[in-house]
C-alpha cells in the first residue's frame, strides 16, 4: 500500500506534572478518523470514571483531522476535548475553534496534543517542529489573551499561532474559552487549562500536509468543482437574499447576501460586493456580507472585510472598523461572528438609550462585548450567560445573593440607562472575583448556588435544553423532531447544523423534500416549517444522519456551520448537492480510497463512542431518563394548540418518546435505555470499549 | 484628471510591455490610480475625503497584468494552498510563491503599536506579497549555480532543482525574500507565473487581467493602446 497521507502520523503526549513530553503514534486511532473521535476515544480509555473536569486526573485533548491544513473548504478547524465543567456529572463534551492554529499544528507536524496532569506554576507551551518546550508564564499571568498572544509572538516568531485562555480561564470559570487568532474561540474548557496552570500554547512549523501521492491535479479538479458547482454561503445557504438576475429563487433569511449597491463600507477604497453569482469561484468569498446580517445596516459603513478561518472561503467573520471603541480604551478594530455578537447585545435588557435595536448603541454594544469576551476568554454558553444574567437581574436574585457592599459596587446604571458602557461593567464584574462571576458556573451550578427556580429552567423564552445546563440549539423550531432529537444527545449545546443547513438553505419546501426523499429514503423526513406530522423512521435516519455528519466534521476537521453540502445554488445541477464530497476529500488526503457509506460507518462509530463517554461518566444506561430529556416547553408551547396543527412548533410528549425509540434502533444502540449494546459496538470495531463498560456493568 | 491618469498608465505599461516582448525581461510593479481600476472594474469606488490613496499593486505580466488589490484580501491563504497543491503537491505557507501567511498576525513588522497596525491584530489589513519577476533579478544574481534563470516561453525567473543546492542565497538577495527553500526537498522555490493562485482567489483581490481584455476595456472607452 502507498504511503499514508493526511495524518500526521504524530500525537504529542505531554505531562504537566512530570514535565514529560512524548509522541505516540496516531494511526492506532485513525478509525475514530481525528479530532472529536480521537478526543472521546482517549478520554474514556485514559480518564478514570468519577473524575471532575478541573481534577488532575482529567486531560484535555486538542485534535485535528486528515483534512485540516489541507485546502479542503472550510477545513481549518481544531478540536478540543475534554470532561465538562458546566455539566451536571462532569460528562464528556468537545470544543472547537477555527482561525489557523489546527494546520499550524499539522505544520509542526502533530494531529493532537495530549494534555495531562498539572503544573504547580504557570506555564506556556512551545512548539516548534521536533522542538517541544514547557516555558515559564509566570510574567503572562493575568494578562488578557490578545497581550498574552503578543507576548509569545515576540518570542515565537510574528507568524507563530498561539491559543490562549485570558483572566476568566486562569479562574477555572466553567464558562472558559480559549483563544486563537484574536477572535477564534473555543468555549468550555479554559478553565481546564486554568486548573493546569497551562496559559498558552505556541505553534508553528515546516512540515509540509501532503496528499495522496499523485492526486495533486484530483485534488485540484475537486476544489474546484466544489467551489463552482457546490458551495453555497455561510451555513450553505444556496439561494441569495434578494432577487438577482442570475437567480431563479430568493429568500431574505439567506445570509448570501451580495448584491450591487451592498459595500464593505470602510475598506480603502470601499468594495462592492455586487452580484456574486452561483458558479463564480472569484467571488465566493464576497457572497457573505455578514456584518449588516450580525450588527444591522449600520454596519455596512463600518466593514472593512469579511474574515474567518484558514482555507475558509465563506468568511463568517465580520472585520469592523469602530472608532467609538476608544472611548473605552480599546483600538479602532472589531472582530467577531454570530453569537459573540448577539450575546452582548442580550445583556442590554433595558435596551438601548437612543431606543434603536440595530442603532449606533447597539452596534458599539456587540463590537464592544465581542472584544471583551475573547480578551478575558469568557465563554457566553451559546448566548445562555446574557439570559441568565436577565433572569437574575429580572427576578430580583442579585439583591438576595450577592453581598450587600458588592452589589452596591455594580454600576447598575449603566444598564438601566442603555449605556454600551454596561459591557466594560459586565464583564469586569464577571471576572472580577465576587460572587456576580458565579454567573459563569453555568446553569445547573449556578441553579444549586442560587436556587433559581422551576421557571427559570422551564420557561420558553429562556431557552434551556436540559439540566445538562445548555440551551437549544437549532432544536424543536428547526426540523421538529428532527431538532430536537438532535439536541438531546450532548453534553453541551448542540452546535449542530448539519440539518438547520438543508432546512434553512432557501430553497422552496417542495425541492428541499424531494432532496430529502432521495438523502434519507422518504420526502416524509422533512415537514413544511410550522406544520409538522408525527413522527416516523425517516426523520429518526435524517436526525441521525445530522448527528453523524456533525461528529464526523468535527473529526475529519470541517466547519459544520457550511457542510454538509446536502443542497447547492446550481440549477443545471437541480439544486442537487452531493453528500460524499467528505469521503471524496477524504480518500484524496490520505490516500484511502473511501465510500461514502464507510464514511459514513466511521460517523457513526464516532457519535457511538460520544455516546459510550456518556454512559461511563454519568455511570449509568438509563440514558433516556438520564440524560435525552426534552425541556417542559417544548410540549406545552401554545396552550390552546394541539401538536400537528399548523402554525405550531409545539411536540407531543409520546410522540417524542416514539422519535427515542426510533433513533436509538437507527444507532442499534438498546431502544429501551439508549444505551449502546455490545453487539453494535463490536460491529463499529469498538470491542474494547465495550469490555470496558461491561466490567464497569454499564452495557444493556 | 482621470483622463490623464489613464493615458499614463496606459503608456506606461504600453512602453513596459514592449521591453518585455523585445528584451524577454520581466517588469516590476506599476502604481495604478482608483480611476484606472476603475475602469478594469477591479475597485468600486474613490477612497473617501483625504484618507490616502489605496495601495494596489500591479505587475506588467506576459499574459496580462496581475493586480493585488489588498483591500479585498480576506486573509484566507487559499491561495498560498493552492500555489503549493498545484507546484509541490503538497501544502505548507512557507514554501507558497505567493506570501500571505507571513503578515496575517501583523505587518511586515510587528512593532509595540501592533493594535494599530497592519495584520488581523491590528487593522486586519493583510497584502499578497507576489514575485515581481523583476527586470534585474537579484535572486537570479545571486544564485552561485545560476540555478535561477528566465523561462523562454513564460519569462518567468525559474529555479532549475536539478541545479539548486538550497544555499539561499536567492530568498537573501530578493528585497521582498520571495523565494524560500524547501525543508523537505533542500531546492528553492519561486514563482513561475503559472497563475494559480489568482485562478483561486475568492474575492478576486489576485487577478490576472489578460492583455486582450484589457485592450478591449481601453478601446471601448476610446483610449488608445496598442
Ligand atoms: S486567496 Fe485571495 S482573499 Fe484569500 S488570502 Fe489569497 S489573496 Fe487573500
Ligand atoms: S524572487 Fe525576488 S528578486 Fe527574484 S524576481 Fe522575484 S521579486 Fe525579483
Ligand atoms: S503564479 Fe503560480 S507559482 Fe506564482 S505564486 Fe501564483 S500559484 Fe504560485
Amino acid at each position: 500500500m502507498a504511503n499514508i497521507t493526511g495524518w500526521t502520523g504524530s500525537l504529542l503526549r505531554v505531562n504537566l506534572t512530570t514535565g514529560n513530553i512524548k509522541t505516540e503514534d496516531t494511526m492506532k486511532y485513525k478509525d475514530l478518523v481525528g479530532g472529536a473521535g480521537f478526543g472521546y476515544k482517549i478520554i474514556f480509555d485514559e480518564v478514570p470514571q468519577g473524575t471532575k473536569a478541573f481534577d488532575e486526573a482529567n486531560k484535555v485533548v486538542i485534535a485535528v483531522g486528515p483534512l485540516t491544513g489541507t485546502t479542503a473548504p472550510c477545513s481549518g478547524r481544531t478540536n478540543i476535548t475534554s470532561l465538562s465543567p458546566t455539566n451536571p456529572y462532569h460528562a464528556i463534551a468537545d470544543s472547537h475553534m477555527g482561525g489557523n492554529f489546527g494546520a499550524w499544528l499539522k505544520f509542526a507536524g502533530y494531529d493532537g496534543i495530549i494534555i495531562e496532569g498539572e503544573s504547580t506554576k504557570p506555564v506556556w507551551l512551545k512548539i516548534e517542529d521536533d522542538n517541544i518546550s514547557i516555558e515559564d508564564a509566570s510574567d503572562l499571568w493575568g494578562k488578557g489573551t490578545i497581550d498574552t498572544t503578543y507576548a509569545i509572538n515576540e518570542i515565537m516568531g510574528k507568524e507563530a499561532c498561539i491559543a490562549a485562555i485570558g483572566p476568566a480561564g486562569e479562574q477555572m470559570k466553567n464558562l472558559a474559552s480559549i483563544v486563537n487568532s484574536v477572535n477564534h474561540s473555543a468555549g468550555g474548557h479554559g478553565g481546564i487549562l486554568g486548573a493546569k496552570k497551562l496559559k498558552a500554547i505556541g505553534v508553528k512549523g515546516t512540515n509540509a500536509v501532503h496528499i495522496a501521492e499523485g492526486k495533486a491535479q484530483d485534488w485540484l479538479d475537486l476544489n474546484e468543482y466544489m467551489m463552482k458547482d457546490i458551495i453555497g454561503s455561510n451555513n450553505n445557504h444556496v439561494v441569495p437574499s434578494t432577487p438577482q438576475p442570475w437567480a431563479e429563487y430568493h429568500n431574505s433569511k439567506s445570509r448570501w447576501t451580495a448584491q450591487l449597491g451592498l459595500f464593505w463600507g470602510a475598506a480603502n477604497p470601499p468594495v462592492e460586493t455586487g452580484e456574486c453569482a452561483a458558479g463564480d469561484k472569484n467571488k465566493v468569498g464576497l457572497r457573505t456580507q455578514k456584518a449588516i446580517f450580525d450588527l444591522g445596516p449600520l454596519a455596512e459603513d463600518r466593514t472593512i472585510k469579511m474574515g474567518g478561518c484558514y482555507s475558509c472561503p465563506i468568511r463568517c467573520q465580520s472585520n469592523m472598523y469602530m472608532p467609538e471603541l476608544e472611548k473605552y480604551g480599546l483600538t479602532p478594530y472589531a472582530t467577531s461572528t454570530c453569537i459573540n455578537y448577539s450575546s452582548p447585545n442580550t445583556a442590554m435588557i433595558k435596551g438601548y438609550a437612543d431606543g434603536e435595536k440595530k442603532g449606533m448603541d447597539s452596534l458599539i454594544t456587540k463590537c464592544l462585548g465581542s472584544r471583551l469576551a475573547d480578551d478575558y476568554g469568557i465563554w457566553s454558553n451559546y448566548g445562555q450567560l446574557p439570559r441568565d444574567f436577565r433572569y437574575a437581574y429580572n427576578s430580583g436574585k442579585f439583591k438576595e445573593v450577592l453581598p450587600k457592599e458588592e452589589y452596591d459596587s455594580i454600576n447598575w446604571d449603566l444598564v438601566e440607562s442603555g449605556d454600551p458602557g454596561w459591557m466594560v461593567e459586565y464583564y469586569g464584574n464577571l471576572i472580577k472575583g465576587g460572587e456576580f462571576g458565579h454567573l459563569l458556573d453555568g446553569p445547573y451550578w449556578l441553579d444549586q448556588r442560587w436556587n433559581l427556580g422551576e421557571e427559570y429552567w422551564n420557561s420558553y423564552g429562556n431557552n434551556l435544553w436540559s439540566k445538562m445546563a445548555y440551551p437549544k440549539h437549532h432544536s424543536n423550531e428547526s426540523g421538529a423532531q428532527v431538532g430536537a432529537l438532535v439536541n438531546v444527545i450532548f453534553n453541551r449545546d448542540a452546535n449542530s447544523h448539519t440539518h438547520m443547513n438543508m432546512i434553512g438553505a432557501g430553497l422552496p419546501i417542495e425541492i428541499l423534500k424531494e432532496v430529502a426523499g432521495e438523502v434519507w429514503g422518504s420526502p416524509d423526513a422533512l415537514d413544511a416549517p410550522m406544520n409538522y406530522t408525527p413522527m416516523n423512521e425517516y426523520k429518526a435516519k435524517f436526525a441521525k444522519w445530522s448527528l453523524d455528519r456533525n461528529f464526523l466534521h468535527d473529526s475529519i476537521t470541517l466547519c459544520n456551520w457550511v457542510w454538509p453540502m446536502t443542497v447547492s445554488p446550481s440549477k443545471e445541477r437541480n439544486y442537487r448537492g452531493d453528500t460524499a464530497l467528505e469521503a471524496k476529500f477524504f480518500s484524496l488526503a490520505t490516500g484511502i480510497e473511501t465510500s461514502e457509506e464507510e464514511m459514513n460507518l466511521a460517523a457513526e462509530r464516532i457519535s457511538t463512542m460520544h455516546r459510550a463517554a456518556c454512559v461511563k461518566e454519568m455511570n449509568t444506561i438509563d440514558m433516556r431518563n438520564e440524560h435525552d430529556t426534552i425541556p417542559e416547553w417544548v410540549f406545552e408551547a401554545d396552550p390552546d394548540v394541539k401538536p400537528f396543527t399548523e402554525g405550531t412548533v409545539k411536540l407531543d410528549r409520546d410522540d417524542m418518546q416514539l422519535g427515542l425509540t426510533l433513533l436509538y434502533r437507527e444507532y442499534g444502540w438498546d431502544e429501551k435505555t439508549g444505551a449502546p449494546t455490545r453487539a453494535t459496538l463490536e460491529r463499529l470495531g469498538l470491542k474494547d470499549v465495550a469490555d470496558e463498560l461491561e466490567a464497569l456493568n454499564l452495557l444493556p | 484628471m482621470f483622463e490623464r491618469e489613464i493615458e499614463d498608465f496606459i503608456e506606461k505599461i504600453r512602453t513596459r510591455r514592449e521591453f518585455l516582448k523585445m528584451s524577454g525581461k520581466g517588469i516590476a510593479g506599476v502604481t495604478v490610480a482608483t480611476s484606472v481600476l476603475n475602469l478594469m472594474g477591479c475597485s468600486q469606488a474613490e477612497p473617501s475625503g483625504n484618507e490616502e490613496s489605496p495601495e494596489v499593486e500591479a505587475f506588467v505580466i506576459p499574459t496580462g497584468l496581475l493586480v493585488v488589490e489588498p483591500n479585498k484580501c480576506t486573509g484566507c491563504q487559499r491561495c498560498e494552498m493552492v500555489c503549493t497543491v498545484a507546484n509541490d503537491q503538497k501544502i505548507h505557507p512557507l514554501i507558497s510563491r505567493v506570501k500571505i501567511s507571513r503578515n496575517f498576525n501583523y505587518g511586515k513588522e510587528m512593532t509595540e503599536n501592533y493594535r494599530y497596525e497592519n495584520g488581523y491584530f491590528g487593522n486586519f489589513l493583510m497584502t499578497p506579497e507576489t514575485c515581481r519577476q523583476c527586470e534585474d533579478a537579484k535572486c537570479a544574481e545571486a544564485c552561485p549555480k545560476n540555478a535561477i534563470s528566465q523561462n523562454e516561453t513564460t519569462k518567468a525567473w525559474t529555479v532549475d532543482e536539478s541545479l539548486c543546492v538550497g544555499c539561499g542565497a536567492c530568498s537573501d538577495a530578493c528585497p521582498w525574500n520571495m523565494p524560500t527553500v524547501d525543508p523537505e526537498t533542500g531546492k528553492s522555490t519561486k514563482c513561475i507565473l503559472c497563475g494559480a493562485c489568482a485562478d483561486n482567489c475568492i474575492t478576486g483581490a489576485l487577478q490576472i487581467i489578460p492583455w486582450e481584455k484589457m485592450e478591449a476595456i481601453f478601446r471601448r472607452k476610446g483610449y488608445r493602446f496598442s
